[in-house]
């Protein structure tokens, strides 16, 4: 036994406890059928409100209706890893209301990771598929070619640009460790990720600015979407998306275990 | 012996918010520093010998939680220092946590969904138990408590019981060399109570595991314990040899005794004369015994007695010949109850 | 009898003035929701300033930029004020088995998830639609009229309320059949928002989807009122026939909520709550 926790290790654990938790819901049938349904109506409206849109208008600030379906399937796509793999944080909530939060801080492993594994949300996977149809019609419709460059730019855009969202909404849950029952920060910030799906030229400045550097949602699918969309005009911040996402997630990380050690005292 | 947890002048304070009124009080409260502080621990020290069973009590808000998180390494002390194993706790959480197990009463640790058996197989995992030892360890707590019909039941279908004996069977699969038991026997019924406490026994004579044990009642205490440490309001009350404090509760017994519905033993008798008269009655029949008293708490009659002096049966027989008895418990020490009268005996 | 009126009616007040105080204890959270808000608010006026700016003409289905803000501005406004968690709690008393307690009450137990709910729309017609209503009009500098038509804007709302309450209720009680609150609680947000009006105008939506909104529930809720209020163009037959359309599915929508409701009731007894 190596004394190190280290990576394969923590896939490993992760695959073990996700899997007790898949197995777990297994007797929730009906509710997962039905929610993965609902989950599909609110991608699915999204989509009407473009198609009504553009009945109306033929472009909007210089966007087509293509290139805003590829938009709007890139931010269903990146929105999906947060939905899946962070959605114990909506729990925080109760766990620390009912005391059980102290639990996850009795286990030999990082706190973090201990507590997002135990959920897993199956209606992510909906989501999933419809932004992966939009994004592969749109990207036919735009005649984007399908090239292994293009492959591994989505796959690197899509991991940095779901890291945005993954982080904003941690430090959202994050609030509950110092403000009791904040769950309407939650539903604050996760009102964001709606915005996200449209190019951020249309704002002033000002909105610019802090849809870029403050809650920064231009980076859930309108930056990374640019490398695709417009070749020609890519902006230094395309190319820095992925680092800043990753410092985000890192900084949210942080505030998350900060919040969870000095909580854990408090409550009894 | 070597000590494995070693506190020394630990203090823990806490900062609470003064919280302000209305909208714009709940405004600037975010950005407020206006706090009170809050000493829930106060320099508190004591050494713990590999094999122990300590009970550390304490009534409610006392620092017990505050001490055992500090020593699970969930809390920073403000200063003093802790050592668990050789290991400060709060600067190694997680490499602490593989040499310690705890166990919350009436808040299970196990996947609620699950069979038991599931649980354990992640907790294999996460705490890297050998396949051996896996084994080795199921077997054995089968054939001390006959647990493995119980692994194959969902959690949620347990009853607190058979749950509670989970988490301690759970706290001890990966060979801890310290557990802490957070009342263990909170809720449970007799039978329940003694099984767990046998579980406890055997597991820390039979492993050498340390054990430290919170409780609100006496009867864990007595059955468990060699040494005691009592905690209030942050400070240490008491820490020595359970012996020492036994005269406290050791003999003492409380028998409350109902006799009709309205508590009185004739129709048109109060439940005071009543007790005058068994006070009385008892003062004559057993005048040796000078910590005989009687009280009463709405329709009882409460009897308390030192078995030293008078056994309990012969009260309970010489009550039971003159009157007729509707119902009748024998009352638990409670902890409180004993750190009510360490207070009132000023004992060093 | 009047005397035993009047006691009914103060036993369904007494649940107003306990919603009213639940509420005003979350005077944080309606600040962070105000922000919220604005955000939104500011978020749909840039989309719309540049969709507007995208397009040939300054007026698109009859209505300008300065139109089409105020009616999403008021619809928000509007939203927030009907906003009522009927279906979670609906779902969430049977899941607990609650809801076998609420119906020993003696009240109806309909009425009574009206009464209870009726402080939120107090609380919020004061705290949001009105000072919106009254910053929309100083802002807009009368951009609609405020005549005859309040009148019928008020009466308008109160029917929307009642309507989208049924709504509310019938879907909270789809949830005895579903064990999944959060599903069909987002189905019936995505439908209502979508089809009644709350996130595009209707006058944008192409003819053919256009007429089966029409026959839908849903428009009485948003469009109606708000077309009362905002279009200038509306004369008294107007109004009369927009809240004719409204009696008409309040009615409709009370008796199927109620028959379903009758219907499922049985689903409680037999799962013993």
């Amino acid at each position: 036994m190596d004394n190190k926790r280290g990576l394969g290790f923590y896939i490993h654990l992760y695959k073990i406890i996700l899997t007790q938790d898949l197995k777990s819901k297994m007797s929730y049938r009906a509710d997962f059928i039905i929610s993965t349904i609902g989950m599909v109506f609110t991608n699915v409206s999204g989509f009407i409100t473009f198609w009504i849109l553009f009945q109306n208008f033929p472009s909007i600030a210089g966007w087509n209706y293509y290139e805003m379906l590829f938009l709007y399937g890139f931010s269903l796509l990146a929105l999906t890893p947060v939905q899946c793999f962070f959605d114990n944080n909506w729990n925080l909530r109760s766990h620390i209301y009912t005391g059980d939060f102290i639990k996850y801080c009795l286990r030999p492993i990082n706190l973090f990771f201990y507590y997002m594994s135990e959920v897993f949300d199956m209606k992510g996977i909906g989501q999933f598929f419809f932004g992966t149809g939009t994004l592969y019609y749109a990207w036919n419709k735009l005649g984007i070619p399908f090239t292994l460059k293009n492959l591994i730019l989505l796959i690197i855009s899509f991991i940095s640009a779901s890291l945005f969202m993954i982080a904003l909404m941690n430090l959202a849950a994050a609030t509950n460790f110092w403000l009791m029952g904040s769950t309407f920060v939650m539903i604050f910030a996760f009102k964001f990720k709606d915005y996200a799906r449209y190019p951020v030229k249309i704002f002033s400045r000002v909105f610019r600015f802090i849809f870029t550097f403050i809650i920064p949602i231009a980076f859930v699918a309108y930056y990374p979407s640019l490398f695709f969309l417009k070749p020609d005009e890519i902006p230094p911040l395309t190319y820095l998306s992925p680092f800043l996402g990753m410092i985000f997630f890192y900084i949210s990380y942080k505030v998350w275990m900060k919040g969870a050690l000095s909580y854990s005292g408090t409550g009894s | 012996m070597d000590s494995i947890i070693k506190i020394d002048h630990i203090t823990k304070e806490f900062k609470t918010l003064n919280r302000r009124v209305g909208l714009k009080g709940s405004f600037l409260d975010l950005f407020s520093r206006d706090y009170k502080v809050l000493k829930a621990v106060n320099d508190i020290s004591m050494e713990i010998k590999q094999g122990e069973i300590v009970g550390y009590l304490g009534p409610n808000g006392a620092g017990k939680s505050t001490t055992i998180k500090m020593m699970t390494g969930v809390l920073e002390p403000t200063c003093g220092e802790i050592l668990v194993n050789g290991r400060v706790p709060y600067k190694n959480r997680a490499k602490n946590s593989e040499n310690i197990g705890v166990v919350f009463g009436q808040r299970s640790q196990l996947w609620w969904a699950l069979p038991a058996i599931e649980s354990f197989r992640i907790l294999k995992e996460i705490y890297r138990i050998d396949d051996k030892t896996y084994k080795d360890n199921l077997e054995y707590f089968d054939a001390l408590v006959g647990a493995s019909d119980l692994y194959y039941k969902t959690v949620r279908q347990m009853s607190l019981g058979q749950r509670t004996l989970c988490d301690i069977l759970a706290s001890f699969l990966h060979n801890p060399s310290v557990v802490f038991l957070d009342e263990p026997t909170i809720g449970l019924d007799v039978s329940m109570k003694g099984k767990i406490r046998e579980l406890i026994k055997v597991l820390n004579h039979e492993r050498g595991t340390t054990v430290i044990l919170t409780t609100h009642d006496m009867g864990d205490v007595d059955a468990l314990c060699n040494r005691i440490v009592i905690i209030d309001k942050g400070t240490i009350l008491y820490d020595n040899h359970i012996e020492n404090l036994r005269k406290y509760f050791g003999a003492y017994r409380t028998i409350r005794f109902m006799f009709n519905k309205h508590g009185a033993s004739k129709e048109n008798e109060t439940v005071e004369n009543t007790m005058m008269e068994i006070d009385t009655l008892l003062k004559e029949e057993f005048s040796g015994a000078k910590s005989l008293s009687v009280g009463m708490d709405e329709k009882w009659i409460d009897v308390l007695l030192n078995e030293d002096e008078v056994p309990m049966m012969k009260i309970i027989n010489c009550i039971q010949e003159r009157k007729k008895i509707v119902d009748m418990t024998l009352q638990e020490i409670s902890t409180e109850s004993v750190i009510k009268k360490i207070y009132e005996g000023g004992l060093e | 009898m009047t005397n035993k009126k009047s006691f009914t009616l103060n036993k369904y007040f007494s649940l107003t003035k306990g919603s009213i105080m639940e509420s005003l204890s979350f005077r944080f959270s309606m600040l962070i929701t105000v922000i919220g808000n604005l955000i939104y608010l500011i978020v749909i006026y840039y989309l719309w300033k540049a969709i507007y700016a995208s397009s040939s003409s300054e007026v698109v289905n009859g209505m300008t930029f300065h139109d089409t803000m105020i009616y999403l501005v008021l619809a928000l406004a509007l939203f927030n004020f009907m906003e009522c968690f009927i279906v979670w709690s609906i779902g969430r008393n049977f899941q607990t088995g609650q809801i076998a307690l609420e119906l020993i009450k003696p009240m109806d137990y309909q009425v009574f998830c009206f009464f209870a709910n009726s402080g939120q729309y107090l609380i919020s017609f004061f705290t949001t639609f009105l000072p919106t209503l009254i910053i929309v009009y100083l802002i807009t500098k009368g951009g609609f009229a405020l005549s005859i038509n309040l009148i019928y804007f008020i009466l308008s709302v109160i029917l929307a309320i009642v309507i989208n309450f049924c709504v509310d209720f019938f879907v909270g009680v789809i949830c005895f059949y579903t064990e999944s609150v959060w599903g069909v609680n987002i189905m019936k947000e995505v439908v209502v928002a979508l089809l009644s009006g709350a996130s595009i105008p209707l006058a944008f939506f192409p003819d053919r989807l256009r007429t089966i909104v029409n026959f839908l529930p849903f428009q009485a809720i948003y469009n109606s009122p708000l077309k009362i209020l905002i279009d200038k163009s509306l004369e008294t037959k107007d109004y009369i026939t927009i809240i004719g359309f409204q009696i008409f599915w309040v009615a409709i929508m009370i008796l199927i909520s109620r028959i379903f409701w009758n219907v499922s009731k049985r689903i409680i007894t037999v799962n013993g709550g």
